[in-house]
C-alpha cells in the first residue's frame, strides 16, 4: 500500500515539474518526486513483523530484521538530493538577479 | 597499481584544491598525468574495495573496455583544461569532480554506486555548463538530469526488490536464470530513460539545444566529448551487458535510436547556426553509438566514441573561439573563417569529412566495418535510415564547409593560440593515420569482452 503512496508522490512531483515555469516550484515538485523515491525504496525492505537490524548478543533465532541496504541507500539518495535542489537554488538565484523574476515564462524573450 | 586510486586521488585532489585554488588547475594536470599512468598499470579483474567479498561490498570491474574509456577521458580533460588554462583557470576543483565522477561510472560494479557517481559527474556537470552565462539553460539541464538520475534510480530499485543485489556481475547471473524478460521491460525502460538524458538520446534530450548552443571553448568540449564518451561507454556495457533488449522493447528501442538519427541529423540540416549543426550531429552520433551496442557491434562502437570524442572536440573548440572573438555563431558570419586561418581550416575539414565518414579517414573504417556487420545481420532498413542520415549530414557538413572556407566581403579575424594549432594537428594526424593503418585496430578488437567474458576468464 505504501508503495502505491510512494508512485503517487513521484508522479505528482513530475507532473509539477511538467507544468510549473516558476524555478522555486520547479525544485519543490523535484523534491516532491525525490521524495517519493526515498519512500519507495525504504518499502522494498519494510517488513511489518520485521525488527532494526542490530546485531546483538541475544540469540537471534526466528527473528525477522528488516533490510538495512534500502536504508542506507536512502540516507546517500537524501544527501544527494539535498545538494542537487541546494545547487538549483543556486541557479534560480542567478537567474533572479539576471531577470528580476523566478518564472520562466517572464524571461522567454531574453534567452 | 590500484584502480581505486583512479577515483580516491582525484576526489582527495578536489578536497585539497579548495584550500589552494589558485594551484588547483596545476593539481588537475598532476591526477590527470597519474591517472594515465595508473591506466597502464592498473591489474586487470574485479577490484574488491573494503574487504566486503561480491556480491556484498562495493566493487570495481577493471577490463580492456573501462581502460579504453579511462584514457579517453583522463587525456581529453588535460588536453581541453590545458587549452582553457588561462580562459578558465578557477575550474580545477570541478575538473577533479568530474575526474573522479566519470573514471567511478567506468569503473564501478555496484549499480547504486554507478547512481552515484552520476550525480557526482551530473553535478559537475550543471557547474561547468554555468561557464556559459546562461542561468535558464543550466537550470533546466539541472531538471532535466535529475528526473533522469531518478528514474534511473527507481529502476535499479524495482531490479534490487527482484534480485536482491546489487552488484552487476551478480546481477548478470541472476537474470541471466530467470527466463522472464517482461518482468524487467519496466526496469529497464526506466533505467535506459535515465542513461539517455545523459547519453544525450532523442528524445530525453531537450537540455541540449540550451546547453551547446550557448557552450563556449571550454563546456562545448567538455559536454559533447569528455561527457558524451564516457556515456556512451557506460551506456554500452549496459546494453550489451544487462539490458540484452528483446521482442518489443527491442524493437522500440530501434526504433527510437534510427529516429534519432534521422531527425537530428535532418535538424542540423535546417540550422543557420554552426554550433546547433555541431550539436545536432552529436545527438546523431550518440543515438548511432547506442544503436551499434544494442545491435551487439561493440568493438566499432567503441572506436566511434573515441573518434567522435576527437572530431568534435577539435570542432567545437575551432567553432566556439571564432564565435567568442566576432560575437556570433551564424554560419553567415563567420563565412571565410578559414580563409585567414590555413591550418584550422585543413584541420576543420579533416574532423568535419572524418564524421562524415569519407575514405582515408578514421570515420570511413568505422562506417564501412559497422554496415558490414549490420548487412551481415539483416539489418537493412538501418542501413538504409543511416545511408539517408548520412547523405543529410554529408550535404550540411559541405555546406558548413564552403561557408567557412570562401569568404564574402570582409575578411573576419580570429586568432588562434599556437597550442590550439599543435593539439588539434596532433587529433587531425590520428584521424589521418588509423584511416589509412588499421592494423591497431584490428589488433584491439580481440582485446574487449563482455562483462561475463572478462568474469569467466578471469
Amino acid at each position: 500500500m505504501i508503495q502505491y503512496a510512494a508512485i503517487l508522490l513521484f508522479v505528482l512531483g513530475l507532473y509539477g515539474i511538467f507544468i510549473s515555469t516558476n524555478t522555486i516550484k520547479m525544485l519543490v515538485s523535484l523534491n516532491i518526486l525525490e521524495i517519493g523515491l526515498n519512500i519507495f525504496i525504504i518499502s522494498i525492505g519494510f517488513n511489518y513483523q520485521g525488527i532494526a537490524p542490530i546485531l546483538s548478543s541475544v540469540s537471534d533465532t526466528g527473528l525477522i530484521y528488516v533490510d538495512p541496504l534500502p536504508q542506507a541507500l536512502v540516507l546517500t539518495a537524501i544527501v544527494i538530493g539535498v545538494g542537487t535542489t541546494a545547487l538549483g537554488l543556486a541557479f534560480a538565484k542567478s537567474i533572479y538577479q539576471k531577470y528580476q523574476s523566478f518564472d520562466l515564462n517572464d524571461m522567454e524573450e531574453s534567452l | 597499481m590500484s584502480a581505486v586510486l583512479l577515483i580516491a586521488i582525484p576526489l582527495l585532489a578536489a578536497f585539497i584544491s579548495i584550500l589552494f585554488k589558485k594551484y588547483s588547475i596545476y593539481l588537475l594536470f598532476a591526477v590527470t598525468i597519474f591517472n594515465i599512468a595508473n591506466v597502464f598499470l592498473a591489474t586487470e579483474g574485479i577490484i574488491i574495495i573494503g574487504g566486503f567479498s561480491p556480491p556484498l561490498g562495493i566493487s570495481l570491474l577493471v577490463d580492456t573496455y573501462s581502460k579504453i574509456a579511462l584514457l579517453l577521458v583522463n587525456a581529453l580533460v588535460l588536453v581541453i583544461a590545458a587549452l582553457n588554462v588561462k580562459a578558465y583557470p578557477k575550474y580545477g576543483t570541478i575538473l577533479l569532480l568530474v575526474v573522479a565522477g566519470l573514471n567511478g561510472l567506468v569503473l564501478t560494479n555496484d549499480l547504486f554506486n554507478f547512481f552515484v557517481f552520476l550525480e557526482i559527474s551530473g553535478i559537475a556537470a550543471y557547474l561547468i555548463t554555468a561557464s556559459n552565462k546562461k542561468p535558464i539553460t543550466t537550470f533546466r539541464y539541472l531538471v532535466i538530469g535529475a528526473i533522469g538520475s531518478s528514474l534511473f534510480l527507481l529502476g535499479l530499485i524495482i531490479l534490487y526488490s527482484m534480485f536482491g543485489t546489487l552488484n552487476m556481475v551478480d546481477m548478470i547471473k541472476e537474470i541471466a536464470l530467470n527466463n522472464n524478460y517482461q518482468e524487467l521491460v519496466l526496469p529497464f525502460t526506466l533505467m535506459f530513460i535515465g542513461l539517455g538524458v545523459e547519453a544525450k538520446l532523442l528524445p530525453f534530450n531537450s537540455w541540449v539545444k540550451g546547453i551547446l548552443g550557448h557552450s563556449n571553448t571550454f563546456s562545448g568540449p567538455m559536454i559533447a566529448s569528455v561527457y558524451a564518451s564516457a556515456m556512451g561507454f557506460v551506456l554500452g556495457r549496459f546494453i550489451t551487458n544487462l539490458f540484452n533488449f528483446e521482442g518489443m522493447l527491442l524493437t522500440v528501442v530501434l526504433v527510437i535510436l534510427v529516429a534519432g538519427i534521422v531527425l537530428s541529423d535532418i535538424m542540423a540540416f535546417a540550422s543557420k547556426k554552426s554550433r546547433e549543426i555541431l550539436l545536432f550531429s552529436s545527438v546523431a552520433q550518440a543515438s548511432m553509438i547506442a544503436l551499434l551496442f544494442v545491435n551487439g557491434i561493440i568493438i566499432w562502437a567503441v572506436y566511434l566514441i573515441i573518434a567522435n570524442a576527437l572530431s568534435k572536440t577539435v570542432m567545437f573548440m575551432i567553432i566556439n573561439k571564432a564565435q567568442k572573438d566576432v560575437g556570433s555563431d551564424e554560419v553567415k558570419s563567420l563565412q571565410g573563417l578559414f580563409a585567414n586561418n590555413l591550418v584550422i581550416g585543413i584541420i576543420f575539414t579533416i574532423a568535419t569529412l572524418s564524421v562524415m565518414g569519407l575514405p582515408l579517414l578514421v570515420g570511413f573504417t568505422i562506417k564501412l566495418n559497422f554496415l558490414t556487420e549490420l548487412a551481415d545481420a539483416g539489418q537493412i532498413w538501418t542501413i538504409a535510415f543511416i545511408l539517408i542520415a548520412s547523405v543529410v549530414e554529408g550535404i550540411y557538413f559541405v555546406k558548413l564547409l564552403l561557408k567557412l572556407w570562401y569568404p564574402e566581403g570582409n575578411l573576419i579575424k580570429v586568432n588562434y593560440h599556437l597550442s590550439f594549432k599543435l593539439v588539434f594537428a596532433i587529433i587531425a594526424l590520428a584521424l589521418l593515420t588509423f584511416g589509412v593503418y588499421q592494423a591497431p585496430l584490428d589488433k584491439l578488437d580481440n582485446t574487449v569482452d563482455t562483462v561475463m567474458e572478462v568474469v569467466n576468464n578471469g
